[in-house]
This record gives C-alpha cells, sequence and structure tokens, in this order.
C-alpha cells in the first residue's frame, strides 16, 4: 500500500532515506554473499578478499541506521506504520550486518582451501548457497514491495535449506573420514555450510520483520523446521 | 465493564450536523482519550456526556447516552445531579474568584454534602490531596484561587470536579495552557484518578493520548472512525485515516 506523504516535508524525507539505506545495505549484502560463494566454488582469491574488505561499508550502514532510528524516536515520535518502519530498520539492519559478516567469514575460510575441492562437495555447497541467495533477494525484494505475501513464503523455505544444508553436511562428513589429509579442509568446509545455513536463518528473521512491518502483525507459530541438524557423523 | 454507553447520537447546531451516529462505549475506571482534527466532533461528544450542549440554544442532540441503565436525554434526567456525578476540567484553568479553599468547598455545599465545618474541612483536604495540590497551598488556603500559577489553577480545578465524589470526569484538552512540568503533573493525576472515576479526554496531542489513555477514539468530521485500545490505534490503526492523522499525512 503507498502512503500519502507526509505534511512535514523533512520527516517524509528521513523515512525515506532511512528505507533506502536498508535497500542499499541489502543490495551489499547480497553481493557480498554473491562473491563469497563465486570466490569457493572458483576459488577466486580476489573475489574472497573483495567480500573481506567491503564488509566495512556494510557495517558502517548498520551505524548509519542505528543513528538515524534514534533520531526518528528521539525527534519525530513516529506511530503507526511509521514506527514499524522505524523499527523494523533497526533489527533488519542488525541481521543483514550478521549476514555482511557470515560472507565475510566463508571468504576468510575460502582463502585457506585447497584449490581442487572435489566436485560433489562443492556442488553441494551451491546447491544450499543458490537458494539461500535467492531467498535473500526475495526477502529485499519483498521489503521494497511491502509484500508480507512474500515474506511468508520466504519464512515457509527456511525449511528447504535446514534440510539441503544437512546433505551438504554429510558430504563434508564424508570427506572428512575419507583421508585424514582432508580434516583442515572439511572442517573449514563445515563451517562454510553452517555460516550458510545461518545466513538463511537470519533471511528469515528478516522475513518476519517484513510481516510485522506491513501488517502490524507477527507471524505466529513455530519457524518451519527441516530436518533435525547433524551433530555428529553417522555411525 | 462499560460505563457509558452511547447509542446513535447525533447532534445538530440549526441545520449543520455536527455528530453522527456516534456510537461509543467509554470503559469504567479507564482512560478514554478523544482524537481528531480540529472541528472533528470530540469535543461536541465530550460534552453531551454531561449536557453541556444544552446551553447552546440551537444544539439538538438525539440518541441515547446511558449511564448507569439511564439514558441522561430523558426529560426526567435532573441535569443538576447529573453534572454532580459528572464532573468537568476545561483547557483553560477557570477557578472562581474566591478562595482555594471555596473553590473547593462550592460544589459540596450546594450539594449538601457536609453536615459540619469539619467534614467540609476534611472534604476540600481530601480533595486537594487528591488533586496532587495540598502540600504546595495547605498553608494558602484562604488565599484567592486565581494567585496560583497555570498549572496549580488546572490542579485546583480538578480539586474541584472531584470534591463532589463524580463518578465520571470529562477532560477538554486539560494541559493545552501548561507546561511539560504541570502536564506531566496532570497525567500522573490522571493516571491515579483513574482508579475511583472514568475519565474521558479530548486532546490535541497525540503523544499525550498515547500517555494517558488506555482506549482511544479517532473522530473526523462529525464520525467516530476507529475506537480501540490505545496501543493498537498508535501501532497498527485499522483505519487508513486513523492511520494518516496519528502519522501526520493529513492534507
Amino acid at each position: 500500500m503507498v502512503e500519502a506523504p507526509h505534511t512535514v516535508k523533512s520527516y517524509e524525507e528521513e523515512l525515506k532515506n532511512l528505507n533506502n539505506n536498508i535497500i542499499k545495505m541489502g543490495g551489499f549484502c547480497e553481493e557480498a554473499l554473491g562473491k563469497a560463494i563465486q570466490a569457493i566454488t572458483t576459488r577466486n582469491s580476489d573475489n574472497a578478499e573483495a567480500v573481506i574488505k567491503d564488509d566495512e561499508k556494510i557495517d558502517k550502514f548498520e551505524t548509519l541506521i542505528e543513528q538515524q532510528v534514534v533520531n526518528l524516536i528521539a525527534l519525530r515520535q513516529p506511530m503507526a506504520i511509521d514506527l514499524r518502519e522505524t523499527v523494523t530498520a533497526l533489527k533488519i539492519s542488525s541481521d543483514l550486518e550478521r549476514i555482511g559478516d557470515l560472507a565475510k567469514n566463508i571468504s576468510k575460510r575460502t582463502l585457506l582451501l585447497n584449490e581442487n575441492l572435489p566436485k560433489n562437495l562443492t556442488e553441494a555447497l551451491v546447491r544450499v548457497s543458490s537458494n539461500v541467495q535467492k531467498q535473500l533477494k526475495s526477502i529485499l525484494d519483498s521489503y521494497l514491495d511491502r509484500s508480507s505475501a512474500m515474506a511468508v513464503n520466504v519464512w515457509e523455505s527456511d525449511e528447504h535449506i535446514d534440510d539441503l544444508t544437512n546433505l551438504c553436511m554429510q558430504e563434508v562428513i564424508k570427506y572428512l573420514k575419507e583421508d585424514e589429509k582432508n580434516l583442515d579442509d572439511g572442517t573449514h568446509l563445515l563451517f562454510v555450510t553452517k555460516n550458510i545455513e545461518r545466513i538463511g536463518d537470519h533471511t528469515t528473521n528478516v522475513a518476519e520483520q517484513v510481516y510485522y512491518l506491513v501488517t502490524g502483525e507477527y507471524l505466529e507459530g513455530d519457524r518451519p523446521k527441516g530436518t533435525e541438524p547433524i551433530v555428529s557423523g553417522e555411525k | 465493564m462499560i460505563k457509558i454507553n452511547s447509542k446513535n447520537v447525533d447532534v445538530f447546531y440549526g441545520k449543520k450536523q455536527a455528530l453522527f451516529n456516534i456510537n461509543l462505549d467509554i470503559e469504567e475506571n479507564q482512560v478514554t482519550a478523544l482524537i481528531g482534527p480540529s472541528g472533528c466532533g470530540k469535543s461536541t461528544f465530550l460534552r453531551c456526556l454531561n449536557r453541556m450542549n444544552d446551553v447552546i440554544d440551537i444544539c439538538k442532540v438525539q440518541g441515547q447516552i446511558i449511564i448507569n441503565n439511564f439514558d441522561i436525554n430523558d426529560k426526567s434526567c435532573d441535569v443538576v445531579r447529573l453534572r454532580e456525578k459528572i464532573g468537568m476540567v476545561f483547557q483553560k484553568p477557570n477557578p472562581f474568584p474566591k478562595t482555594i479553599y471555596e473553590n473547593v468547598s462550592y460544589g459540596p455545599t450546594i450539594h449538601g454534602m457536609a453536615q459540619s465545618k469539619s467534614e467540609m474541612d476534611e472534604i476540600v483536604e481530601t480533595s486537594l490531596k487528591k488533586a496532587a495540590l495540598w502540600e504546595e497551598i495547605k498553608d494558602r488556603l484562604h488565599e484567592p484561587g486565581t494567585g496560583l500559577s497555570g498549572g496549580q489553577q488546572q490542579r485546583l480545578c480538578i480539586a474541584r470536579a472531584i470534591s463532589v465524589k463524580p463518578e465520571v470526569i470529562l477532560m477538554d484538552e486539560p494541559c493545552s495552557a501548561l507546561d511539560p512540568i504541570a502536564t506531566a503533573q496532570i497525567e500522573e493525576l490522571i493516571d491515579e484518578l483513574k482508579k475511583d472515576h472514568t475519565i474521558i479526554i479530548v486532546t490535541h496531542s497525540m503523544a499525550q493520548a498515547a500517555r494517558v489513555s488506555q482506549n482511544t477514539g479517532f473522530f473526523h468530521l462529525g464520525e467516530l472512525i476507529e475506537h480501540g485500545s490505545t496501543d493498537k490505534i498508535f501501532k497498527n490503526p485499522e483505519n487508513k485515516r486513523t492511520q494518516d492523522y496519528i502519522t501526520g499525512r493529513f492534507g
């Protein structure tokens, strides 16, 4: 729903600006995740290094958004939809910041990985990550379009990501068992997989925020969960 | 519990209709805030609740306003008794040009509520204490009420209103002429008073409505657009017009 503009134009501008910063920050996160995954599958160190370096930009957006939110609350006392805009911006920015950190961590590990990983491993990784990337894109679109239906869609799809994560974990564990020499790479890959799954979780958090922003209601019920995570390898 | 139940209330000033079919239930021992732009009818509605509109010749009120199972618009209603039960505090503090003591004792005197001087003293003291004014003025009870500061005068008017033990207190922008400190004192007082009284407050300050009330009604162009719990109205109103008003989007 498109809202009528505020009578006070500077207030309207401040809210618009906050909204734009979330969108920009989300764009940087999408880019970081994309590059991080590409770096791991193509073993492209330049991409990995770029993600590590650019994380600072994402962190700065979080600080900026936090300041804007505090200013809006202190000086404008937002109500109703404006209040929800303000509060959800704060929460979404902190999830996006975590997504940036996780992408950075993936990239740091990528730089330590063997250049010739078995194909089945990279394929399993791509299966999870491409789904997570899709989720992240959808949720940023749903924020932009103020679409609660899209947010619900993303929220419900987290289950699928959990399943793919577990399949990927199983592949990595198999790889670890094959040879003691695989220990370093395998351990890093376990963390990488887990990080990708965590990005999916943060995306789901954002979905909950978008839903609240649009409807003023909380998404009810437990989060959909896939198969139980693997704690130790199969016996 | 519902204290006041208004059914299909229409108000006309001459040929001009000021309120359209208002159905609003006021909960007992709660604060209900009425908000809306100037001329939306919120004060007109407030004045229906103790028949203050009677004093305006061209004003005609239709519909029912039921308090304690009794329609106050009924011919048999004793308006003096009604206003004893339903007190009012106005926008501008308007103490009588009398002493502080007399301001408070006036109502109880005309309603014959005290049998002796000591009983009256007690009513005056209790009322001033409840209005959070006693400590400040207990040594100058016989000085003129008009000599007090604006915030003190407003609290004196509240003491005067509660001296006759009304069940309902109507407040028409009681803080609009007061500074933030006096406003906070009145708001704290409203919070205290709701234990013994049902309070209806008309305010232009959205922040004040949000702070002091449990229920809020939004009026626009003589209609009650939305009524509900204050937190719902300010976090997630149902009506677009309510949202536009409280977020400052009204053109």
